[in-house]
């Protein structure tokens, strides 16, 4: 059987690439993407945990899948938000849209 | 059917056609009338049988010979006040002259109404009917009676009013008999305002309904203190009962002086006050004269004003609980000094009248008191006597007297004249070669009220309070009834001669016209009773004609009481008296008013001086309320309990409560909020010199990139957990 | 089926919020829909309680169709539904009273989405107070029923009314309905406070809101508490409940939000807070009052009859004083709930006596019988109001030949109001004549004036209205009064046949309280 720091290792790594890439991009899609990355990441460790310990307890797979609703409706919401603001100001890279500035 | 059966369902006809009238039929005169009339009519059959019925049982009216039934009706805790029907010997006698004047009043009310004539001209509801015009085959306009606008209505009312008659008499307890009352008093109210756009009229019933409920609330807590010692309202459960009157008669009250017994029967005797319009409460009973003729009839001879004094005949064992048959206890003595001062006090009133109706409304008042004075002094049979001799009688006379206004109405259509009061004596004369029935009825009624000797019913009755007065040595008692007695036949044979002997006085007269049959056919049968009822209650001992015929009335209604009354010794003396009044008066009333002309004032009027006013103008009892009782009463509402006490006291408390609430917050707001708090605080040591600049200075960290922030979120996330790694773990 | 017979109660209670919600989705401009959703859906708890009656039984002690849910576990409170014979009546009486006012409602035209909806809110409150046994729920159903009275009030009230506010400081106009909708929510807030002081208190002291449970403990209880002695903070609780329900019965001296309350609201508002919301505080008097303080009642039973009877004499003399026809009206509730409170009085007086049965009767049942000639009456001034725009007797007059069935109607009302016997209000008014009198006989003899005054008032309104010459002004042209119409007949009729039965055959009705009052308080 896989051990568990396997999947952890997994987990992590898909974590980091996708909060570098919400950090790091400047194209709001492709920050999007990288929430996505970043909730699956979580959605291992949970799955994997449950695996790992008490099967009868199904707290983890719950969780799991409340994650998914979650990110299904971050997406959609998110989307809409940045097909908005494309129409708005013709652009959907982050740096430019700063009318929160001081 | 069982009488029982038929005695609970006497109330039902008149009731369903006042339903049905009111409901269905009111667009059509036609049926609406004969409904009336029917019902009136079945429910008068019924009686009859349960007439009749009680006269074949032998012993009725003592123990359990009597028809009785009863339901539970209100649960009170674990037991229940149940109501019922009965008749005894005291129900049947009044149930006998109750059916008869009612179906009479009812076939009356169609003449009196102008059945069949055409629609008035100008006539609106609410108003009497002014007359139409009519164009005969020869082209020419004659002004005709019109028919009443609301007939179907007035048969409605007339329904529910024999309703609550018959619901009174054939109750076996106080409580519908009190149920019956009230009913009748609401009819009173809608049928002497009839002519409700008339203010007078309007005005009327409102005194009618007001002065009669005065009494009946003290009625009312009569009621409730009876049921509360007893436990219950049956007639033969407490008069019937010497044990209850016993105890009765030896609680105290804690009121005067007075047994239980004596303020119960006080307390309901007040109610008979209100309802027989006796003194103090007798100023509604003329002014009830405002309804239609019909409906005086109505009011005061078969239903409402003999319903108080059948009520205190009722009641004459808890009266006379604590008597023993000499001198009168204190109740019995306000009831025998009310009916008395009542019975001279409305005679002298009537003497001095004009309008035809109200000297016969005073007359009724006198009455009744005499029939009150009976019973305060314990003389039962003799008020039952006269109670039914007088409902017959009265019922005639005013029947007649609608029938004389009826004629001169047709007279003023005549003239065309509406400036003539067809009810003013002074407007009439030598109505007799005109209206003979009238007359001849008008008559017998007439001789009857005065007592007129061995031929009319009254004689025998009011002679028999006369006697009882006598032989128990009331004196005065005896010489004030005499004196009214005396008054009454003046007064009756002033109207007798002003009205129909003599000649016409005005134009209006000379075309007065006899009326229709529906309305002398009742004016016939009532006279018989007038003349004839008298004969079933002869004294025994009465000199020649006593023994002829038994003493029905004094055995039959006796029977009604647990120790039977006995009659009272013979003596001429009161005969004498009774004798000497009748006829007197009678005579001294034709001998001053026989030849009165057209436009010459009363003749008593020189002699009475500075009196006649003051009994023509009821003694100022009208005015003496209007001052001392309406309007102080009108002040107290209107003034003192609305605008100072609510309006002003008690809202004047909260809205000084509400405005000083008012004031501690505006005071907090101007002097501690806007000085303290926003401008030295706020605006001066917060905006000016702290918060402000700081946050300008703050305002840098504002880059409005999305992931310069994340780029925060991160770092301080992973501040804290090293934090925590490195403090906690 | 079966969810229903385990959940009578509730579904009686629920209704009306589950109709407002659905009224909630139509568009408001679909007026005709929502009116029928409103008044079809008020007949349903109407339906189910005619059913509930069927299945009661009135011989059983204690409460019945008992439903229990947790509700609020940390202070021990639960939603704690039942009924006994009392809370049948008063139940029934709102489920009757609440589709006549929907109906009498047809003729709002205003914001009428909003107005349906808080009528039914209304009713939920209503019946909440009625049916609730755990204290705490009574009481939050008690201030919910103030909610939707105060907007119904304050923005369908009669619109051009003035309100001079007087006081020693000055005085100003304000507008009636802000002023009297204003009035009623602070009034009945202020005694709510005591209320609620009270009722945490006992929560909080045995762990329990049951209602039975606390009658129990409660009754029980010796000791002290904050110091003071239990009778004594007895003595306090009881002045606490008391004012609160006198506040709402009304009582005078506080009855003057009356008058300005039942003046101003719209017909069918006032319809319902003279035919249910006084009643919730003499319900009050007889849930909780005389079962939890039966000493403390019995020591204060002679104050207590005296405020009846200055309400009963002084509401008559008030009512006679108007010339405004609604607010003569509302007097005449002052003086009729003054009966009620005479015979909880009397019956405070010798709990467990058969004549404090009869006062409670008495008293009961004139709840119910003036719960509906008061409908009966505010809604017939309404039906002239609506007509001529105006309230002022002066202005009226021989009106009977233009409104003939009108007339008709408003005096068998009026008739019922003044208590003539054979119909309804006789009966209960002679019950608690009879079952005062022995116990309190002085008070009674006094309130007999207001029985008397109760005649002139009446009698003064159909004067004004419907006798006397024609004012010509309402028989032709633009001013032309037109006859009531059939809904407002078929609005009036239900009241008129219940009035006609009540008076002639009680017996239905009183038995069940008759018996219900021997299981509450022997």
């Amino acid at each position: 059987m896989i051990p568990l720091s396997w999947f952890l290792y997994l987990s992590a790594v898909l974590f980091s690439i996708g909060l570098y890439g919400v950090l790091a991009r400047k194209n709001a899609i492709a920050i999007l993407l990288g929430v996505e990355l970043m909730l699956n990441a979580v959605n291992i460790n949970l799955v994997a945990f449950w695996r790992m310990g008490n099967l009868a307890l199904m707290t983890g797979q719950v969780f799991a899948i409340i994650v998914f609703a979650v990110a299904a409706a971050e997406v959609a919401v998110g989307l809409s938000l940045v097909i908005s603001v494309y129409r708005r100001h013709n652009t959907v890279i982050a740096d430019e849209l700063n009318l929160m500035k001081w | 059917m069982a009488t029982e059966t038929i005695v609970w369902l006497l109330p039902l006809p008149p009731l369903l056609a006042f339903f049905l009238i009111v409901l269905f039929t009111n667009k059509s005169k036609a049926l609406s009338h004969s409904i009336g009339v029917g019902a009136a009519l079945l429910s008068f059959v019924g009686s009859m049988v349960v007439f009749f019925r009680a006269l074949s049982v032998e012993h009725f009216g003592e123990g359990e010979h009597i028809f009785a039934s009863s339901i539970p009706w209100l649960p009170t805790g674990d037991t229940f006040l149940r109501v019922g029907v009965q008749i005894d010997p005291l129900s049947a006698v009044v149930l006998f002259f109750v059916a008869w004047t009612i179906l009479m009043i009812f076939l009356y009310s169609v003449g009196y109404h102008n059945f069949g004539q055409p629609k008035g001209d100008h006539d609106h509801p609410g108003l009497p009917p002014h007359g139409a015009t009519v164009t005969d085959a020869h082209g020419h306009k004659h002004t005709v009676l019109s028919v009443e606008p609301m007939y179907s209505r007035f048969f409605a009312f007339l329904g529910l009013f024999a309703a609550g008659m018959y619901t009174l008499v054939i109750s076996d307890n106080l409580l519908t008999l009190f149920v019956g009352w009230e009913i009748m008093g609401l009819c009173s109210y809608l049928l002497i305002g009839f002519w409700y756009a008339k203010p007078s009229a309007r005005n009327a019933a409102i005194k009618a309904f007001m002065t009669t409920r005065v009494g009946d609330v003290f009625m009312l807590l009569g009621l409730a203190y009876l049921y509360s010692a007893t436990g219950t309202l049956s007639y033969r459960e407490i008069f019937y009962n010497q044990e209850v009157l016993h105890h009765l008669a030896e609680t105290s009250s804690h009121v005067f002086g007075l047994s239980a017994a004596g303020l119960i029967a006080l307390l309901l005797f007040i109610g008979t006050i209100g309802k027989s319009a006796q003194w103090p409460l007798h100023i509604w009973l003329p002014d009830a004269m405002e309804g239609p003729t019909p409906v005086s009839a109505m009011i005061h001879a078969a239903t409402m004003v003999s319903a108080g004094v059948y009520m205190v005949i009722r009641i004459f064992p808890l009266l006379t609980a604590d008597w023993h048959g000499h001198d009168l206890t204190t109740a019995m003595s306000v009831v025998a000094f009310i009916g008395t001062f009542t019975a001279i006090f409305a005679a002298t009133i009537a003497v001095a009248q004009n309008d035809i109706k109200k000297v016969l409304a005073y007359s009724t008042i006198s009455q009744l008191g005499f029939m009150i004075s009976a019973l305060g002094m314990g003389a039962y049979i003799a008020a039952a006597f006269h109670l039914v001799t007088h409902a017959f009688f009265k019922a005639l006379l005013f029947l007649g007297s609608g029938s004389v206004i009826h004629g001169m109405e047709h007279g003023v259509l005549h003239t065309g004249n509406h400036h003539v009061d067809p009810q003013d004596m002074w407007n009439m004369g030598g109505l007799r070669k005109k209206m003979p029935i009238t007359f001849w009825t008008f008559l017998i009624g007439g001789f009857a009220l005065s007592g007129f000797p061995l031929v009319t019913a009254g004689f025998w009755s009011k002679d028999e309070i006369l006697a009882d007065a006598f032989a128990h040595g009331h004196w005065a008692i005896l010489i004030t009834l005499s004196t009214a007695a005396l008054l009454t036949a003046f007064y009756t044979m002033r109207q007798i001669t002003l009205t129909f002997l003599g000649e016409p006085r005005t134009k209006e007269a000379e075309h007065a016209h006899e009326t229709p049959w529906t309305m002398t056919l009742p004016l016939a049968v009532l006279a018989v009773f007038a003349l004839g009822y008298g004969w079933v209650g002869i004294p025994e001992h009465f000199p020649g004609l006593g023994g002829l015929l038994p003493n029905w009335f004094h055995h039959f209604v006796g029977a009604t009481l647990l120790e039977h009354p006995e009659a009272v010794e013979f003596s001429p003396i009161p005969l004498g008296i009774s004798l000497l009044v009748a006829l007197g008066g009678l005579t001294l009333g034709w001998l001053v008013y026989k030849d009165v002309k057209a436009g010459q004032p009363d003749p008593l009027q020189k002699p009475l001086g500075v009196l006649y006013p003051f009994l023509q103008n009821k003694w100022y009892f009208d005015e003496f309320y209007a001052f001392f009782v309406i309007k102080p009463m009108t002040w107290i509402s209107e003034e003192f309990s609305y605008k100072w006490m609510d309006r002003q006291l008690i809202d004047g408390i909260l809205h000084t409560v509400a405005q000083t609430a008012l004031w501690i917050g505006s005071s907090l707001r101007n002097y501690f909020d806007k000085p303290i708090i926003n401008e030295l605080l706020g605006d001066k040591l917060g905006a000016y010199w702290t918060f402000q600049p700081a946050g300008r200075a703050l305002s840098k960290a504002q880059t409005g990139r999305v992931q310069s922030y994340l780029i925060g979120a991160v770092a301080v996330f992973l501040l804290v957990a090293a934090a925590l790694y490195l403090f906690i773990f | 089926m079966d969810f229903i017979n385990t959940h009578l109660l509730s579904t009686i209670l629920f209704f009306p919020v589950f109709a407002a919600l659905v009224i909630l989705f139509f568009p408001k401009e679909q007026v005709a829909l929502i009116r029928w959703t409103a008044l079809l859906s008020s007949l349903v708890p109407f339906g189910l309680t005619v059913w509930l009656w069927t299945m009661f039984d009135p011989q059983a002690a204690g409460f019945q169709f008992e439903e229990i849910y947790p509700w609020y576990e940390a202070i021990h409170s639960s939603f704690h539904l039942g009924i006994d014979g009392l809370s049948l009546s008063m139940v029934l009486l709102t489920t009757l009273l609440t589709p006549l006012a929907l109906l009498a409602s047809f003729s709002v035209q205003d914001k009428v989405k909003a107005y349906m909806m808080l009528f039914l809110f209304l009713e939920t409150g209503m019946l909440g107070v009625f049916l609730a046994m755990d204290l705490l729920i009574f009481f939050v159903f008690w201030e919910i029923g103030l909610v939707p009275m105060y907007f119904l009030i304050n923005q369908w009230g009669s619109p051009k009314g003035e309100r001079e506010v007087w006081s020693p400081f000055g005085s100003y106009i304000t507008s009636a309905r802000n002023y009297a909708s204003l009035k009623f929510m602070v009034y009945t807030m202020a005694g709510s406070l005591g209320l609620l002081l009270a009722v945490q208190m006992l929560g909080v002291l045995f762990q329990t809101y049951d209602l039975a449970t606390l009658v129990a403990q409660w009754s029980a209880f010796d000791g002290t508490l904050f110091g003071m002695d239990a009778s004594r903070v007895k003595v306090i609780a009881f002045w606490a409940f008391t004012i609160a329900f006198a506040l709402k019965v009304p009582v005078w001296p506080f009855h003057t939000w009356l008058p300005d309350a039942h003046t101003e609201a719209p017909t069918a508002g006032s319809m319902i807070l003279a035919g249910v919301l006084l009643k919730l505080g003499a319900y009050g008097f007889l849930r909780l009052v005389l079962p939890f303080y039966p000493v403390e009642a019995q020591q204060y039973a002679g104050w207590m009859a005296f405020l009846a009877t200055m309400a009963i004499v002084f509401g008559a003399f008030a009512s006679f004083g108007q010339t405004d026809f609604k607010r003569l009206v509302a007097y005449s509730s002052v003086n009729h709930m003054g009966f009620v409170l005479l015979g909880i009085a009397a019956a405070a007086k010798a709990i467990g006596t058969p004549d404090a049965t009869i006062a409670l009767n008495g008293a009961v049942l004139q709840m119910f019988n003036h719960g509906l000639s008061a409908a009966g009456m505010f809604f017939l001034v309404g039906v002239i109001y609506e007509r001529a725009h105006t309230r002022d007797l002066d202005k009226f007059g021989g009106l009977f030949p233009i409104i003939p069935v009108y007339g008709g109607i408003l005096i068998f009302t009026s008739m019922a109001s003044l208590g003539l016997p054979g119909l309804n209000g006789f009966v209960s008014e002679f019950l608690v004549v009879r079952g005062s009198f022995p116990l309190l006989p002085v008070f009674t003899a006094v309130s007999m004036l207001g029985l008397l005054f109760t005649g002139a008032y009446i009698l003064k309104g159909i004067r004004k209205v419907l006798h006397g010459p024609l004012n010509e002004h309402w028989a032709h042209g633009e001013h032309k009064l037109t006859d009531i119409n059939l809904r407002e007949i078929l609005v009036m009729a239900p009241l008129m046949a219940l009035i006609l039965i009540l008076g002639i055959y009680p017996m239905w009705l009183l038995d069940v309280i008759n018996k219900a009052m021997l299981l509450l308080f022997s």
